[in-house]
């Protein structure tokens, strides 16, 4: 790479989506200025429209949150990336459109233009008074027309930025009683639009997907029958903060419906639109289950072709819809529906299994719609100078799979391709690595951070103020939010109340605390009083309170000395018609409030300055991509692998699927890892030991010498990277190991490379998909029937004479990657499916293979006698993944692969920070795939790596050793297994052996405090003296 | 005091990711419910130590509501599942003790249904002002 003097520490997101937000987040804790443009009004993207997700059926609401370092990913219905939790070091620019580029690499000059949304958000109280008095009402395209709004409106209650707009459609005719009701003056209907210049040096194009349009097939009677709707419509139905808070009903008649359809395909897999949308399956499933839990008795039938149930855990979660479920999946695409139009009961005529015509009625037919393009693809691209390939997504390399045609452009997500939320993260975290290694002199340049101490270089605040040993002076500050929250809670009421308070020294009204005059009020009163203690009563804690702890820190005190009275959304919001209630009740919040944080505490967090190295474990394509990434963005990496030589799986990996060379990639890689100054490679080396915390890990490496020797390092590093891959499972079936004419996928690859005559003579072969481990958990191997493809079309060009059979439960190429079943038909191979109750069986009838499958079209079996059968064995975890979790301390997942922290939203980490895993190690995965995700990780890895300090701790629970009993409750009950009892500390009365909760592991659920017989444990910020504060000191009367 | 000028007195400890925040939904959604709950948050409702369930019934507490997310929605994997478990033993000991276990809630509310808390709410003080004020209440008020 070259050395780029003039590039600039700062990246462009276009896209607000669960991606771009989470790319946004790591380039902003890597210390980059980033610009995150959305062209909607607020951001949030398709994920913000869904109610649950698959497999996991959670929401994600906080798992998902920046509390956690995430953005979240609802910000429609979630209260997490709010405005006020908002990283410093993102510019959110919404309403906004990219229109230029020019430059390069490292430094672009980008041109947005900014549409008026005529309300400013800075002074939007979110009253909702412009909403109430607009006349103007218009379908909803958030709730997918499933509900109306007005032209003066917010897209659901929470939304980022936490503000309504004005959407001057045609039918809006400036009557402008928005402007004169709004009581803060935020809205100017004269707003024009403007354009802006902006200095980057790199950008990363995160602009999702848009839904397949279901009136491109009319079949189908989208539009015509009430009754059929599309999935993201379902979705909207489905979600607890949908048009119909979570009921879905019919639309003809509003009733619940009692048999559902799902057509699956709509819009993906045909002739105008031939690729998979990959996430289709495992919606309509998760829609299914949903409509199980919520209708009793419901007939839920999903019709498909293909089961494509191919990551981690939705095996379990396909065969739970099936069995606990008893969701019917029937394997055909429907060509029509009619109509009864007396009952608007809807009619599917399909074959069964068998082929025999059958006629059914259902109440509601839910169209699974695919992913196109989004919408403007081709003029982003235009503008943007780079190119899409050939279904109008975005183009990118095998080897490259996050780089764009123009260099420092880089591309995440469903642009790239249709994809799961999980793989958009994956893609997200990497395009942010890839940018980190561009922009490497930069990283670190905005040390801020989003939560306490909101700096990572300990400047710029003032020095934070002892108070300890001070008498506690609070000082309470009462937002009237006129008129939300004074309209009716008489604030002076309760001001006079609070002046009556025990060591309320202070009482100030505010107008609006969230402006920023009313802030340095805050500030000038806590220096000017000497407060010690202060109570906002306010809003909500969880939009709010990482506002005002910033502003008591820039007062100088312990943002911990803080506790907000949420008066606003529960009590002044929802209390309406009880003004006297609310008022009895704010009064009640402020007392508590003032009796919380009469005894808090401040909270620190420890600070480490990261060792200057990582740790990556496994040599193959992902542990070499990730080392490399680190190692170009400055960092020393030492890469352990414990074969004599790098390379893992791809030294066998001679061709793929599409037109590249693996072999190239594998010299390339290797050649650059061995030759980089800043990696230390150390083969024939295995981890034997690992202890430590981000920043500070300690791990002792055990390599053997080429002359026998043993010998053992020391390596002290700050994250630590798992990619330690996966294998081929070989063991008996189908005669396997018993006849050399049966063999596996990777062993014919081996034949067509080296000795590709064999081929030539062959008359038949038969591939058998889905060769599972006996007796273990079933997943999908997710990359076999690519592959599979691609060795029989390689057959078929070496010998189109050979006939060629698959034998397949379903055929899993998903995205792009149907390409290649379609070339496998086109050229002839057969492909008949068998089921678990119809297995073939291979047995040897003198010289020759006879192989039995069962024809379900026939219903009749048939034999076969092939030359060779080429099984796709199942991908299992490396040998030895069991003790390196056990060493690391991390969990596995059913199927034996690393667990990570979450499945969906953290797909890399692990619940103890500074440790990640990609590549196979994670799930099986293709050579693409394991390139994004080893620079995801790498990415995650950097973030810690370019801080000055990592702050670990805060609020999590302390022990009080000395009334330690050593009971283990807490070893026992943590959900994580984070206590540990250590015999070398005293407990009570000096005894040996005490707990320890090490305050960089603990994850602040206070679950071990509510068990502790002793009580010996606190959770700071939560001790038991602060919650019981609360309750006590009788209540207001009046 | 009358049936009808009785106004329940409810402490509610609610988990910071979910019924904390579905309570806040209730607020942004402009759902209404009586104003008689008052809520204390805490990170997880398998931090609700039963001292603090029974210390407010003890400070005169007509109700105590404890929130959590739904069973497999954890923000903590399992905490809901240990107050679950707390909640049932505690429920026992106050029926051992002769107190009235009923005036004890445990509520899966997740942060999307702000419906759903204000339903609790409204259903709870329902309940408690037809079972009228507890006795605990009448006998420690001085």
């Amino acid at each position: 790479m070259p050395r780029n003097d003039q590039s600039v520490g700062a990246v462009l997101v276009v896209g607000g989506g669960v991606g771009g937000m989470r790319a946004a987040i790591d380039l902003a804790e890597a210390g980059l200025k980033v610009y995150l443009v959305e062209n909607m009004p607020w951001i949030g993207g398709r994920v913000a429209q869904l109610g649950y997700m698959f497999p996991t059926h959670d929401c994600v609401l906080c798992r998902g949150t920046s509390d956690h370092g995430y953005g979240c990913t609802r910000p429609s219905i979630s209260p997490a990336f709010l405005d006020f939790n908002r990283h410093p070091n993102i510019e959110i620019l919404t309403n906004t459109d990219l229109i230029g580029v020019t430059g390069r690499a490292g430094d672009f000059t980008v041109t947005i233009r900014h549409r008026p949304t005529y309300v400013d958000a800075e002074r939007c109280i979110n009253c909702g008074l412009c909403a109430a008095v607009c006349p103007v009402e218009l379908p909803s395209p958030f709730e997918e027309k499933l509900a109306v709004r007005k032209a003066a409106y917010k897209m659901a209650p929470r939304a980022l930025p936490d503000s309504y707009i004005v959407d001057k459609v045609p039918r809006c005719d400036s009557c402008r009683r928005c402007e004169g009701i709004c009581p803060t003056g935020a809205i100017h209907l004269d707003e024009e639009p403007y354009e802006r210049g902006l200095r980057v040096g790199a950008i990363i194009l995160s602009v999702g997907y848009a839904l397949s349009d279901p009136t491109e097939y009319g079949e189908f009677g989208y539009g015509r029958y009430p009754n059929v709707i599309h999935s993201m419509q379902y979705e909207r139905l489905a979600s607890r903060s949908g048009p119909t808070e979570g009921v879905v009903l019919r639309p003809s008649d509003g009733k619940p419906p009692k048999r559902i359809a799902w057509l699956q395909c709509i819009g993906s897999r045909d002739q105008k639109y031939p690729y998979c949308s990959s996430i289709c399956c495992m919606y309509a499933t998760k829609e299914a289950m949903i409509a199980k839990e919520r209708i009793p008795g419901v007939h839920c039938q999903i019709f498909m072709m293909d089961e494509r149930a191919f990551n981690k855990e939705f095996n379990a979660y396909y065969e739970q819809a099936r069995e606990k479920y008893q969701v019917e999946y029937t394997r055909c695409r429907i060509s029509g529906i009619a109509e009864d139009p007396e009952t608007h009961d809807l009619i599917l005529r399909y074959p069964d299994e068998r082929g025999r015509m059958q006629e059914e009625r259902f109440d509601l037919v839910v169209l699974s719609v695919g992913a196109r393009p989004p919408g403007g693809a081709a003029d982003l691209a235009r503008v943007l100078g780079i190119e899409l390939n050939p279904y109008g997504f975005c183009e990118t390399d095998k080897f490259a799979p996050l780089e764009t045609s123009r260099p420092g452009i880089y591309v995440c997500g469903t642009f790239q391709s249709p994809k799961e939320i999980a793989e958009t993260i994956l893609d997200a975290a990497g395009a942010a690595g890839d940018s980190m290694r561009l922009l490497r002199e930069h990283l670190g340049e905005y040390p801020s951070s989003r939560e306490y101490p909101f700096l990572w270089k300990p400047d710029g605040l003032p020095p934070e103020r002892d108070v300890s040993g001070e008498p506690p002076r609070v000082g309470v500050f009462l937002c009237r939010c006129t008129p939300t929250l004074d309209g009716t809670v008489d604030v002076d009421e309760v001001a006079r109340f609070a002046q009556t308070l025990p060591d309320v020294v202070y009482v100030q009204p505010l107008k609006y605390g969230c402006f920023k005059e009313e802030q340095a009020a805050i500030r000038q009163a806590i220096v000017e009083r000497d407060l010690n203690r202060v109570v906002v009563a306010a809003c909500s804690h969880r939009t709010h309170e990482p506002l005002f702890q910033k502003v008591v820190r820039e007062a100088g005190l312990n943002p911990y000395l803080l506790e907000m009275a949420n008066v606003r959304e529960h009590c002044a919001w929802c209390h309406v018609d009880d003004p006297h209630g609310a008022t009895r009740k704010a009064k009640e919040l402020v007392r508590m409030a003032v009796a919380r944080v009469r005894v808090a505490e401040p909270v620190h967090k420890l600070a480490v300055r990261p060792v200057n190295r990582a740790l990556v474990i496994g040599g193959g394509v992902s542990g070499m991509t990730a080392a490399l990434t680190i190692a170009d963005a400055g960092y020393d990496v030492t890469l352990v692998e414990r074969e004599p030589e790098l390379g893992g799986n791809l030294r066998h990996v001679y061709y793929v699927a599409e037109e590249q060379n693996p072999q190239r990639l594998l010299r390339d890689l290797v050649n650059r890892v061995v030759g980089h100054e800043r990696i230390q490679v150390l083969t024939s080396t295995e981890l034997i030991s690992h202890t430590g915390r981000v920043g500070d890990f300690r791990s002792v490496l055990r390599t053997v010498r080429s002359d026998g020797n043993v010998v053992e390092t020391e390596v002290a590093h700050a994250v630590t990277i798992v990619a330690t891959g996966g294998e081929e499972w070989r063991g008996e079936a189908f005669m396997y190991g018993r006849d050399p004419r049966v063999i596996t996928s990777k062993d014919l690859e081996e034949i067509v490379v080296y000795r590709p005559e064999r081929i030539a003579d062959l008359r038949q072969v038969v591939f058998i998909q889905c060769v599972r481990i006996p007796n273990g958990v079933e997943y999908c191997s997710r990359v076999c029937c690519t592959n599979t493809m691609k060795n029989a079309i390689r057959i078929k060009m070496l010998n189109p004479e050979c006939q060629v059979v698959i034998l397949y439960r379903d055929i899993i190429t998903y995205g792009f990657r149907e390409a290649f079943y379609t070339e496998a038909r086109r050229r002839g191979v057969i492909f008949m499916r068998y089921d678990d109750e119809h297995k073939p069986t291979v047995r040897s009838v003198g010289p020759q293979l006879e192989l039995v499958a069962w024809d379900p079209t026939f219903q009749r079996e048939v034999p076969y006698y092939p030359d060779m059968i080429v099984l796709s064995m199942a991908i299992q975890p490396s040998s030895g993944t069991e003790d390196l979790a056990r060493i690391l301390g991390i969990p596995l997942s059913t199927e034996g692969f690393f667990m990570e922290a979450h499945l969906k939203m953290r797909p890399m980490d692990f619940t103890a920070e500074g440790i990640f895993v990609c590549g196979m190690a994670h799930y099986p995965k293709f050579i693409e795939e394991c390139i994004a995700n080893a620079q995801a990780t790498a990415g995650r890895a950097l973030t810690f790596l370019a801080k000055d300090r990592i702050y670990i701790g805060g609020v999590v629970a302390e022990v009080d050793q000395a009334k330690c009993v050593g009971c283990l409750t807490c070893v026992r009950t943590c959900p994580f297994t984070i206590p540990k009892v250590r015999y070398e500390d005293l407990g009570v009365g000096g005894i040996k052996g005490a707990a320890y909760i090490d305050p960089a592991l603990c994850q602040g659920c206070g679950t071990c405090v509510a068990e502790c017989p002793a009580k010996a444990i606190q959770l700071r910020a939560y001790r038991d003296e602060q919650i019981m504060a609360q309750p006590l000191g009788g209540w207001v009367i009046g | 005091m009358s049936d009808t000028d009785f106004e329940p007195k409810i402490v509610a400890f609610l988990c910071n990711w979910c019924t904390y925040t579905g309570a806040d939904l209730a607020g942004t959604s402009r759902i209404q419910y009586p104003p008689n709950v008052r809520i204390i948050r805490l990170m997880c409702s398998g931090s609700v130590d039963p001292t603090y369930v029974l210390k407010a019934l003890l400070d005169g507490a007509d109700g105590v509501l404890i929130g959590g997310c739904h069973p497999g929605d954890c923000h903590y994997q399992s905490g809901n599942y240990k107050a679950r478990r707390r909640v049932i033993a505690l429920k026992e000991i106050l029926k051992q003790a002769g107190m009235e276990e009923d005036r004890v809630w445990l509520r899966w509310i997740s942060a999307s249904e702000g419906q759903r808390f204000a339903e609790t709410v409204a259903k709870m003080t329902e309940f408690l002002k037809e079972k009228g004020p507890s006795p605990m209440r009448q006998k420690w008020a001085v």
